[in-house]
């Protein structure tokens, strides 16, 4: 027998499983996926251009793709996906310039304003050339003006620059511009004024997507975005396992530290092109990311993340050189790594609280981040718990059956009919379907248990009379869309297996929030505010996630959706130093709670499998909405 | 009566109902109801049934964990009550425990509840169990198997160090050892020396059944 390949595409997720001597190109065709073409798949017009990190499982660069892609394209990974044959399973990127139609993740989040005050600043200086009778050296010279002019003392100046400044100076006649960071530290001097040019990144390195803003530290303002999957991906879906890869020891740690730096330099560049800033003219990053990307990035020992007790090496905050690290911004920049709250609660998460702002009001809010590991905060002003769940990735689009990420293609939203049972669904870029996202798995699984075709257990309803249940290796599925509707051609079905994926996926993520209730004695309604973060949050339907029981039952105008908030927690300790000293005490202040050493946690999760809830008195909107269908 | 409370312990456990279990779990200990038998042919048939159900594909992993957990909660009230050396015909005895690192307790816990309403006599130590723990306990109840449970790739090697650690007391010959868990394979279990290796709960069982020759 012939053995089955599976290749996965990303961004999407989507997985197909293919025969062997299958071309990546029809394998995404199999999958839905459209990949540029001209020629169709005759390797002549270099289209389809694709990347694929693993070499050792696709066969040799041939003469056709050597005419197209540059030797170094081909070392750095890029294949043409029509002369790219797998032959053991296999991850594939696709990159935008090969993919038909627009992608939609959620790389962007709510932001609060900061007053401006950014950690490196400008200070354009004209100075008296020295005389007979002036002879003070060219840095107290300096020094003398920055303190008459701005009141700055005690500053220092980074050995590069100083090395260079007699020259530097009168080069430029006396007249430059001097950019200090941190308050103390000269990073640059350059002739001229060139005050205006000042821009910072600020960096979210997720575990799937690295996302980047460059941000004019002059205004403020977010001046474009850059955003790719994190290339470590190829080494790891989740962290778990790009830990276990670390653990290998030799120079693995060094190339999970190389892949995080090469993926910033990637949306670096990317950003910088869209919003023609010169990368010479950043002179500040601020990384956010999850304790173990904050680790793979300054390239300390991870693996006593993964082995309880679980403990960080660090929670403050690390600075260090932009070209310490190999980041391509101003060759004297720095870099400056948000601090952490906990093993499994990161410097995205100081980022998320930082960004909703839930220290900063009496109110009392819960706020959750879902991704793979979720991260729930409840909380006010006086006093914060944390925890994360192991929520899984069923809601980025992993371990169902027709499950995808939230680009193109995939179905976002459905209605179901309680008396037809007939389906009503968009999709993302209005295109003909070929999965669907977490957004639409909550949808379905509401939906189902309104229609009845599920039970509050999440159980299929056998005796159901419609020919949209069918089932499959003796395993029911529930069809969305038929063969006909979809870009596969291929039906898109929720299997039975898809459904108990969601309840273990939402059990985790409600366990985290009514335990962290529990110890802050905090009622369902002493709720003030619920905050949804994370990749696909700004597209769940609110109703739908309350209907499942993801989040408590809360009136519906109280929850807000806000996206992306890792990314904007890192801009605003770039633009605003007292948002950097805030980050620090959250860091400090923000309690930990460990979930699996909670007595009640097995008998919370087990309770919150039902669909909504064990005890539906959790949740009486829902009860009530059952109870009218009775 | 009597059998009235036996088809309550296992209609709760079949649908689910972890109240339920409980609460006929309490009847049990006030009407003076044997425990043993309230264990074996209330609770462990019911779990038996759902596990089969479990094992055709009819349900799924959130259904079995639910009626785990009613059997656990039961149980938590009526093994106090079991008579000191009660002679309960046991098909064997397991010692089984997460590996010390990791802190999933809920893989484990199926596992456990299953052979229990299978008739075996289960000993578990918990999570993040440390060797010495495993080690200790095994001198402790001369079992027949030691399972164990690893949910993460980073916590797989301290299986190695239980075997290893059995082997140095001279207890390996003594016991059958199988191991499960998400990221552990068969593949796994035969590199590391175990005897066998549980896809799930209810390969668990089968597998420990066949490795005490029942």
């Amino acid at each position: 027998m012939e053995k089955i390949i599976t290749v996965t595409f990303e961004p999407e997720g989507r997985r197909v499983r293919v025969q062997p001597e299958t071309s990546i190109f029809q394998a995404a065709r199999e999958a839905g996926i459209g990949i540029r073409t001209e020629c169709g798949g005759d390797g002549t017009c270099g289209k389809c251009r694709i990347i694929v990190k693993n070499k050792s499982v696709i066969n040799e660069v041939t003469d056709a793709e050597r005419t197209h892609l540059s030797e170094k394209e081909t070392d750095s990974g890029y294949r043409l996906a029509c002369r790219t044959i797998p032959k053991q399973n296999i991850t594939v990127m696709i990159p935008e310039e090969s993919r038909i139609g627009a992608r939609k993740i959620q790389i962007t989040g709510l932001e609060r304003p900061v007053p401006l005050n950014p950690s490196v600043k400008k200070f354009h200086v004209v100075l008296p050339k020295p005389t007979l009778s002036d002879v003070r050296p060219d840095f107290k010279r300096l020094l003398d003006h920055l303190a008459d002019a701005y009141g700055l003392k005690s500053l220092e100046i980074d050995y590069e620059v100083l090395k260079k400044l007699p020259d530097i100076l009168r080069d430029a006649d006396w007249d430059f511009t001097v950019t200090i960071w941190d308050g103390h530290v000269i990073i640059a001097v350059e002739a001229g004024d060139t005050a205006d040019k000042l821009f910072g990144l600020a960096i979210d390195i997720g575990t799937s997507k690295i996302v980047g803003y460059v941000v004019n530290l002059m205004t403020g303002q977010t001046a474009s975005i850059g955003s790719i999957e994190n290339p470590q991906i190829m080494h790891g879906e989740d962290v778990i396992s790009r830990i276990t890869f670390a653990m290998a020891g030799g120079e693995k740690l060094k190339v999970l530290q190389k892949l995080a730096v090469e993926g910033i330099n990637d949306v670096l560049h990317e950003a910088c092109t869209q919003g023609n800033v010169d990368s010479n003219d950043i002179y500040e990053v601020t990384v956010a990311g999850n304790t173990a990307m904050h680790h793979f990035l300054l390239a300390i020992q991870p693996k006593y993340l993964a082995l309880s007790p679980y403990t960080p090496a660090v929670k403050k905050p690390i600075k260090v050189k932009a070209k310490e690290l190999g980041i391509k911004i101003h060759r004297n920049g720095a870099v400056y790594v948000l601090p952490i709250i906990a093993g499994f609660v990161g410097a995205d998460a100081v980022g998320d609280v930082l960004s909703s702002g839930i220290h900063e009001s009496k109110e009392i809010s819960l706020l959750l981040d879902i991704g793979t590991n979720t991260e729930v905060f409840v909380g006010n002003t006086e006093d914060i718990l944390s925890c994360s769940c192991a929520s899984g990735p069923a809601f980025e689009g992993a371990h169902i059956k027709h499950g995808m990420k939230a680009v193109t293609g995939a179905i976002e939203k459905v209605r179901i009919s309680p008396d037809t049972y007939e389906v009503e669904y968009e999709t993302i870029g209005n295109v003909k379907p070929i999965g669907l996202c977490g957004s639409a798995m909550v949808d379905v699984v509401a939906e189902m248990l309104r229609s009845r075709i599920i039970n509050h257990h999440g159980r299929f309803n056998p005796n159901l009379k419609t020919s949209r249940l069918k089932k499959v290796n003796n395993i029911p599925e529930f069809v969305l869309a038929g063969e006909n509707e979809t870009a596969t051609r291929k039906e898109i079905t929720v299997t039975q297996k898809d459904i108990n994926e969601i309840q273990l996926a939402k059990a985790a993520m409600f366990t985290g929030c009514s335990i962290l209730m529990k110890r802050k004695n905090v009622k369902r309604k002493d709720l003030d505010r619920v905050f949804i973060a994370g990749a696909f949050g700004n597209y769940i339907n609110p109703e739908n996630a309350k209907f499942i029981g993801l989040v408590p039952d809360v009136p519906t105008e109280k929850i807000n959706f806000v996206g992306n908030t890792a990314v904007t927690g890192a801009k605003m300790v770039l633009t605003s130093r007292e948002a950097r000293e805030t980050a620090e005490i959250l860091s400090r202040r923000v309690r930990y709670i460990e979930l699996a050493i909670d007595p009640d946690f097995s008998q919370e999760f087990t309770r919150a499998l039902f669909i909504p809830h064990r005890d539906l008195d959790r949740f009486p909107s829902v009860k009530e909405h059952l109870e009218r269908l009775e | 009566m009597a059998e009235d409370v036996l088809k309550r312990l296992k209609e709760a456990i079949m649908t689910y109902d972890v109240e339920g279990a409980v609460e006929a779990s309490k009847e049990v200990i006030k009407t003076g109801f044997d425990p043993l038998k309230a264990i074996e042919q209330g609770l462990g048939e019911g779990l038996k049934v759902v596990g089969e159900k479990f094992g055709a594909g009819e349900i799924f992993l959130p259904m079995l964990m639910i009626a785990a957990q009613a059997m656990k909660e039961s149980l938590a009230i009526l093994e106090p009550t079991l008579a000191k050396g009660t002679s309960r015909k046991v098909a064997g005895k397991v010692v089984i425990g997460t590996v010390e690192g990791d802190i999933h307790d809920i893989g484990k816990s199926i596992v456990a509840a299953m052979l229990t309403a299978n008739g075996f006599e289960v000993h578990d130590i918990g999570c993040d169990a440390p060797t010495s723990k495993f080690v200790e306990k095994v001198k402790a109840v001369n079992p027949d198997i030691i399972g164990m449970s690893a949910l993460l790739t980073t916590t797989m090697p301290k299986m190695t160090e239980v075997i290893n650690a059995l082997k140095k007391e001279g207890l390996r010959g003594k016991v059958k050892i199988i191991v499960g868990g998400a990221p552990v394979s068969a593949a796994w279990a035969e590199q590391i020396g175990a005897d066998s290796y549980g896809e799930d709960a209810m390969a668990a069982v089968d597998v420990v059944k066949k490795l005490v020759g029942k």
